[in-house]
C-alpha cells in the first residue's frame, strides 16, 4: 500500500508552504532519512526527509506550488503500485479544507449569480495550470475553466497558449534567448511574417537593459516582506534611544576575549556581552520580555534571545533558548554556530522559534540609533548601534570615551513608556558596570 | 514635360532589377540608358567571362579525356566563333531585360541622363535632347575599369574588361596586371587557350580581401597550370620593342623584365559620374555617399551598385537598389544583407559572411572547421576533387558567421551557407540536415559535423 507524502505544518502558525524543488524523480528509490523535498515556509526553506522507504511514484506538485500544509504532496510505495492520478483531498486536513470549502461556496453562488471570477481575485486552478500559465506568462482571469466547478485545468491554460498568437524565431534567436533566459512571447519579431530573429532578441535585451531589473516577491524575500508589513500595520511601534558608555564593557570583553577562545575557540564580541546583559537585565522587566497574542500578554518566564541574522534575499532569526541561564561562553558558541547555520540555511524550525525578544545589531556599520521592527509576537526589540569614540562629560571634564547607542523599539499596546524606559536605563547601566552580571 | 515616379539612370543590374521592382509596387518608372540594357555585368562583365569559362572549362575536359578513357585525337577552337557564342549569350539575355521592362510598362530611354538637383532629368542621344521631372532618381551609373598612371602606359595598347572579351586573335602570353577576381578569371580563359599568362600583382597573395587558404590553393592551382603569379611585385615600365612589349617590374626589390605581346589591366573599378557631375551630393572617397537606405545626401536622390563602392558585385546593386524602392514606397528594410562572393575561376571560389580574422575583430569567439573535398565521393567520381569548404561559426550559439568554399562548382553551392546565415540557422540545424548522397555539397555537411567533433568522415 503506497504511503502518503504529506507538506508537513512545521510550526504553529503555518498553514502552506512553497514547494522549492525535488530532490527525486518519479520512480527513483527513496531511504528513510533521505531528503525529498525542500520547501519554504513563512519562516525558512528547509529540506523535508523521507519517512518512508520505497520508490517515489508519483509527484503532484511543482516547484513554487504554494501547498496547505497536511495535503498529500506525493507517494511513495512498491514500484508499478497504482496511485491516485490527480492529488487526493486528505481527511485530516481540517484548517485548509474549512478554507477550500467556504471559498468554493462562495464561488458557487458567484457562479450562479453570473459573476466572474475577474471580480474577485481568487482563481480556481489547478497547481499545474497554474505553472503553466506563469510559465507562459498568462493570466488565468483570462481562462474559462472545465474542471468541476470551473477550476481550470492544465489543458485549459495550453488551449489558451496555442490560442495566442504562435510566434516564428530563427534557430539562432532561439538559443540566445533560452541563453539569456528572454521570453521570446515578448520579443517583437521583424524578419518575414514577424519571425523574431537575432536581433529582435538582442535588442529586446539591450532596450530591456534601460529599464529596472524586476524581482518577484517570493521565498524569503516574501516571507520577510509579509511579516515586517504585519508587524509594522497591527503593532504601535515607540522606539527610545540611550547612549552607552562602552568603556567598561570592552575592558570586560579584553579579558575575557583569551579565555573564551581558548575554552570554545570562538571569539567573544559585544553581541554576546550585551545578550548576555539583555537577558539578565529582561528577568527584572517581565513586560518588555512578553509576547501579545490576541488579547493576552503573556508574560514569559524565560529568556529565548532571537538574534536578527542578514542572509541572502532575506533576514533569519534564530533564537537562543533559556539565554539568561548562559554564560558568555556558551552564548558565544550558540550565537556563532546559529548565525552561521542561518547563512547556510541550515536552521531546523525549532532552532527558529519561541524567540521572546530579539535583538538587532548594525554595530559593524556606520549606524547609531535606528528603529527596529518588532519581530511578533514578542513586544520589543533592541537595535544596537556601532561602538564609536566620543568626547562626553565625565563630572566637569572632557573624556573621549567608547560610545553605543542602543534603540529600543516596543509594542505600546503591551508596554508603556515609562517600563520600556526603565528597562532599557537599567540595561544602559548594566552594560556601562557589566560586572554586576556576576552580583 | 513628362513625370515619373521614378527615373532610374542606368541599365546594370542595379538599376533595371530596381525599376522593375518598382513597377511592380504600383510606380511609374523610366529607365535611362546611354548604352545597351544590363550593363558592365551582362555586356563587359560577368556573363561573358563566364560563357568564355564555359568554353575554357570544355577545352580542359578534352585535355583531360584520356584520365576517363576517352581519346580525343584531334581538336580545335575558334576564338572568333567562341566571341560569337558570347555574343549570342549576351544579346538573348538583353532581350530579355527589354522584355521584362516592356511587360512592365517602364519607359525605356535611349541616352546618357544628366540629373540636376531640381530631379529633372536631361536625356541626351545622337539626335535629340529630352527632358523629365522625377519624383524620386535612382542613380545606377556602374563604374569603369580603372587605369592607373603606369610609366608607359599611354604608349602600348592595353586591354581592359571592356575590350578582352571580343579579342580577334589569342595571344600566345599575356601580362595581367591586377591578381583580382576579374584578372584571375581571365587568365584560366586564356589560359586553358594556351596563352601563357603571367599575373603581377602588387599585394603578397592572389585575391587579397579573400580568405587566405582560398587564395592559396588557387595559386597553387593556377601554378600547377602553368600560370605564373608574381605577388608583391610593382609594375615600373611598359615599352614597346620590336613588336613586342617589354613590362618592367620590381619584384620584391629586383628588377625584372618580362615580353609579351598583350596586356590586360585588372586592377579595380572606377564609379561612372557620367551626368551627375552637377548633381550636389555628398561623395566618400571617389564613391557617392549614400545611407542604408541608399538614399544620398539629396532627398529623393538614392545611388546603388559600383557608384556606392562596397562589394561592387552585381547581386549587391541590384539588392540595393531594392532596398532603395522599398524605402521610396516605405516598406522597411531591417535586415543587413548577407552578399555572397564568386570567383570563377579553376576551381571556383565561393565565400559569405565573415573571414576567420575579421570575425575575430568583431569579437566573436570563433570556431573554424575546415574540411577537403579531396575524399568527397562524387568529387572523385567527376574528378573534380580539389578544394575544400570551410565553416567560420561563433562558438557559444554557433552562429554561422562566414563559409568559404574552394572546389568544382562551388558557386552553385555557396547559397546552401548563405540560407543557413540568412535564415540564421547554426551549425547544429546545419549538421541535422540530410544532404543528397554522391554531392560534393555533402562536404558542407562534413564540415559541420566536423565543427561540432561529430563528423562521420572528418573530425
Amino acid at each position: 500500500m503506497a504511503k502518503e507524502v504529506f507538506m508537513p505544518k512545521l510550526s504553529s502558525t503555518m498553514e502552506v508552504g512553497t514547494l522549492l524543488q525535488w530532490f527525486k524523480e518519479e520512480g527513483e528509490s527513496v531511504e528513510i532519512g533521505e531528503p525529498l523535498f525542500e520547501i519554504m515556509t513563512d519562516k525558512i526553506n528547509i529540506e523535508v526527509e523521507s519517512y518512508e522507504e520505497g520508490t517515489l511514484l508519483k509527484k503532484y506538485y511543482q516547484l513554487d506550488d504554494e501547498i496547505p500544509v497536511n495535503t498529500v504532496i506525493a507517494y511513495i510505495g512498491e514500484e508499478s503500485e497504482a496511485v491516485p492520478k490527480d492529488p487526493p483531498v486528505g481527511n485530516d486536513q481540517e484548517g485548509s479544507m474549512e478554507e477550500r470549502e467556504s471559498s468554493s461556496t462562495t464561488e458557487a453562488t458567484e457562479t450562479e449569480s453570473n459573476v466572474k471570477e475577474s471580480q474577485s481575485n481568487k482563481v480556481r486552478a489547478t497547481p499545474s495550470a497554474r505553472r503553466v500559465a506563469r510559465e507562459n506568462e498568462i493570466s488565468l482571469h483570462s481562462i474559462q475553466g472545465s474542471g468541476p466547478k470551473g477550476r481550470i485545468q492544465e489543458q485549459d491554460v495550453a488551449e489558451m497558449v496555442s490560442q495566442t498568437e504562435t510566434k516564428l524565431s530563427t534557430p539562432l534567436a532561439e538559443k540566445i534567448a533560452k541563453d539569456k533566459g528572454i521570453n521570446l512571447h515578448n520579443v517583437q519579431g521583424t524578419g518575414s511574417r514577424n519571425k523574431i530573429t537575432k536581433a529582435d532578441v538582442i535588442g529586446h535585451d539591450t532596450a530591456s537593459s534601460d529599464e529596472p531589473e524586476r524581482i518577484q516577491l517570493k521565498g524569503l524575500r516574501k516571507a520577510v516582506a509579509a511579516k515586517m508589513l504585519e508587524s509594522a500595520r497591527s503593532i504601535p511601534h515607540v522606539t527610545l534611544t540611550t547612549d552607552v558608555d562602552m568603556t567598561k564593557a570592552m575592558e570586560m570583553r579584553q579579558a575575557l576575549l583569551p579565555i573564551i577562545e581558548e575554552q570554545t575557540g570562538y571569539r567573544l564580541s559585544y553581541t554576546e556581552i550585551i545578550m548576555k546583559t539583555t537577558a539578565h537585565v529582561l528577568g527584572s522587566h517581565p513586560y518588555v520580555n512578553a509576547s501579545l497574542i490576541e488579547n493576552e500578554i503573556i508574560l514569559n518566564k524565560s529568556v529565548h534571545l532571537g538574534l536578527a541574522v542578514a542572509v541572502e534575499n532575506g533576514l533569519i532569526v534564530p533564537s537562543i533558548q533559556h539565554a539568561e541561564a548562559k554564560g558568555l561562553a556558551e552564548l558565544t558558541v550558540m550565537s556563532k554556530t546559529l548565525g552561521k547555520k542561518a547563512r547556510n540555511n541550515q536552521l531546523t524550525p525549532e532552532e527558529m522559534s519561541g524567540s521572546t525578544f530579539t535583538i538587532s545589531n548594525l554595530g559593524m556599520y556606520a549606524i547609531d540609533g535606528f528603529t527596529p521592527i518588532i519581530n511578533p509576537p514578542e513586544t520589543a526589540i533592541l537595535g544596537v548601534g556601532r561602538i564609536v569614540r566620543k568626547p562626553v562629560a565625565i563630572d566637569n571634564a572632557m573624556e573621549i570615551r567608547p560610545m553605543m547607542v542602543l534603540s529600543l523599539s516596543f509594542d505600546h499596546r503591551a508596554i508603556d513608556g515609562a517600563p520600556a524606559a526603565a528597562f532599557l536605563t537599567e540595561l544602559k547601566e548594566c552594560l556601562e558596570s557589566p560586572y554586576g552580571l556576576l552580583v | 514635360m513628362k513625370s515619373f515616379d521614378l527615373v532610374v539612370i542606368g541599365g546594370g543590374p542595379g538599376g533595371y532589377a530596381a525599376a522593375i521592382r518598382a513597377a511592380k509596387l504600383g510606380l511609374s518608372v523610366a529607365l535611362v540608358e546611354g548604352r545597351e540594357l544590363g550593363g558592365t555585368c551582362l555586356n563587359r562583365g560577368c556573363i561573358p567571362s563566364k560563357t568564355l569559362l564555359k568554353h575554357a572549362e570544355v577545352i580542359e575536359q578534352i585535355k583531360e579525356s584520356k584520365t576517363y578513357g576517352i581519346t580525343v585525337n584531334d581538336f580545335s577552337f575558334s576564338i572568333d566563333a567562341m566571341v560569337n557564342r558570347k555574343n549570342k549569350v549576351v544579346n538573348q539575355l538583353r532581350n530579355g531585360i527589354k522584355g521584362l521592362l516592356r511587360q512592365n510598362k517602364i519607359t525605356l530611354f535611349n541616352g546618357y541622363g544628366t540629373v540636376a538637383d531640381d530631379k529633372t532629368v536631361t536625356i541626351s542621344s545622337v539626335n535629340e535632347t529630352q527632358k523629365i521631372q522625377a519624383k524620386n532618381v535612382l542613380l545606377a551609373n556602374g563604374s569603369t575599369p580603372f587605369v592607373p598612371e603606369l610609366p608607359g602606359l599611354d604608349t602600348i595598347s592595353y586591354h581592359t574588361s571592356d575590350t578582352i572579351f571580343d579579342l580577334k586573335e589569342v595571344p600566345s602570353h599575356m601580362v595581367i596586371v591586377g591578381g583580382g577576381a576579374i584578372g584571375l578569371e581571365i587568365a584560366c580563359i586564356f589560359n586553358s587557350l594556351d596563352t601563357t599568362v603571367e599575373i603581377v600583382e602588387m599585394a603578397d597573395r592572389i585575391l587579397p580581401n579573400e580568405d587566405a587558404d582560398a587564395s592559396d590553393y588557387l595559386a597553387s592551382q593556377l601554378e600547377k597550370n602553368g600560370v605564373v603569379i608574381h605577388t608583391n611585385t610593382k609594375i615600373t615600365g611598359f615599352r614597346n620593342s620590336d613588336g613586342h612589349i617589354i613590362v618592367d617590374m620590381d619584384k620584391q626589390g629586383k628588377q625584372q623584365t618580362i615580353e609579351t605581346d598583350s596586356v590586360l589591366v585588372s586592377v579595380g573599378r572606377t564609379p561612372n559620374l557620367t551626368g551627375i557631375e552637377k548633381l550636389s551630393v555628398q561623395f566618400d572617397g571617389k564613391f557617392v555617399k549614400v545611407d542604408k537606405n541608399m538614399g544620398t545626401s539629396a532627398p529623393g536622390i538614392y545611388a546603388v551598385g559600383d557608384l556606392i563602392g562596397g562589394y561592387q558585385l552585381a547581386h549587391a546593386a541590384s539588392d540595393e537598389g531594392i532596398r532603395a524602392i522599398n524605402h521610396i514606397v516605405g516598406i522597411a528594410t531591417n535586415k543587413e544583407a548577407i552578399i555572397p562572393r564568386c570567383v570563377y575561376t579553376f576551381p571556383e571560389i565561393a565565400s559569405v559572411g565573415l573571414s576567420e580574422s575579421d570575425a575575430k575583430e568583431a569579437g566573436y569567439a570563433v570556431k573554424v572547421k575546415k574540411v577537403d573535398i579531396a575524399a568527397n565521393g562524387k568529387a572523385i567520381a567527376s574528378g573534380e576533387n580539389r578544394g575544400f569548404m570551410k565553416i567560420i561559426a561563433e562558438e557559444k550559439y554557433g552562429e554561422i558567421l562566414g563559409v568559404v568554399m574552394v572546389g568544382s562548382h562551388v558557386t552553385e553551392m555557396i547559397s546552401q551557407g548563405t540560407s543557413f546565415m540568412h535564415l540564421e540557422g547554426t551549425v547544429e540545424e546545419l549538421e541535422n540536415m540530410v544532404f543528397p548522397h554522391p554531392t560534393i555539397s555533402e562536404s558542407l555537411f562534413e564540415t559541420a559535423g566536423a565543427w561540432l567533433g561529430k563528423g562521420i568522415h572528418y573530425s
